[in-house]
């Protein structure tokens, strides 16, 4: 990571913000094909992600950084048309929202590391209820990850 | 085989000794951190195996599920220990208790559980909240490759306990 710490946390923060408003912009979609308590737990999740993007924005607010604004429109990773394409594309959303709050983990300002661990581990909770299963390494490309002899 | 014995002394008082080399360099603070994860981690894998060989409660599918995951956690924890060295894995069962938390206790041969099927999901639940949670405190003072790895560890292992909570009839 280059930049002084503030500019590296002004990048992560709106790395995340990005997450943010795509897994909004995302459960706006899943919710359309869900219904019952799968659409409740939609409606949570996207309420969790639309806090979440507050949070970031007052936090760059308070670094004097502009919040990047949401896209009008994003491109999924994959057609929806389906509830099991829906819980597809929580999944992948969640795992995205993860990867990009461990940018946050990777800085030194401790309260933006906590903030940063404490939504990773919310992103994995919820892609792990979509999902039907956990995994060992929310968040965390294969490449991060040691190889072992 | 015994030249090469006989010649050792030579070569090393050639090298000036071992002593020209100095004190060894004390292990870097994420060394220790790095023991308290690994120690609290082979702990939660001694749970999970003792909890396999002895109850029929939860699902063995779902306990072995979550096994695999915490010996893959402490495989990638071990590969960053420089092998060979004093602190490299199998060292960090005697490290120092981390923290408060039951999960960090310095980890015993065999760990006592729970045998009703209940009560053993409902032990691990807790368990598995306290190692999540002690790794979010630890990763605090992390350098930063190892917090994220931390993070990781400790949100996987939050996802652990609804997964035992169902099985304990909890949710």
């Amino acid at each position: 990571m280059t930049g002084s710490p503030s500019r590296q946390a002004v990048r992560a923060l709106q790395a995340a913000l990005a997450a943010e408003e795509a897994a909004s912009y995302g459960y706006g979609v899943i919710g359309a094909h869900l219904t019952g308590s799968a659409l409740a737990d939609a409606t949570a999740d996207w309420v969790a992600h639309q806090r979440a993007r507050d949070v970031l924005q007052l936090s760059l607010q308070a670094r004097g950084a502009a919040p990047v604004p949401a896209a009008v429109a994003y491109q999924l990773p994959h057609p929806v048309g389906t509830a099991a394409e829906a819980s597809s594309l929580a999944v992948i959303l969640e795992e995205r929202v993860a990867r990009a709050y461990l940018g946050l983990v990777a800085l030194t300002d401790q309260s933006l590391r906590q903030l940063g661990a404490l939504q990773v581990r919310a992103a994995a909770l919820r892609g792990a209820a979509w999902r039907g299963r956990t995994v060992a390494f929310p968040g965390l490309p294969p490449s991060a990850l040691a190889r072992r002899s | 085989m015994l030249a090469g014995a006989a010649a050792l002394p030579l070569f090393l008082a050639g090298c000036k000794g071992l002593q020209a080399l100095g004190t060894p360099p004390r292990p870097a603070p994420d060394v220790g951190l790095l023991k308290g994860a690994i120690a609290a981690e082979e702990l939660m894998v001694a749970r999970y195996q003792a909890a396999l060989r002895g109850a029929q409660v939860v699902p063995e599918v779902t306990l072995s599920a979550l096994l695999l995951e915490h010996q893959q956690h402490l495989g990638q924890l071990r590969a960053r220990l420089i092998a060979g060295s004093p602190q490299a894995a199998g060292a960090a069962s005697a490290a120092a208790s981390p923290g408060g938390s039951a999960a960090s206790r310095s980890p015993a041969p065999g760990p006592s559980i729970p045998a009703e099927p209940g009560q053993l999901a409902s032990y691990l639940a807790g368990e598995e909240q306290a190692a999540s949670d002690y790794l979010l405190r630890e990763l605090l003072a992390a350098p930063p490759a190892l917090a994220q790895l931390l993070a990781s560890i400790s949100a996987s292992e939050a996802t652990h306990v609804p997964v035992l909570q169902v099985a304990a009839g909890h949710r």
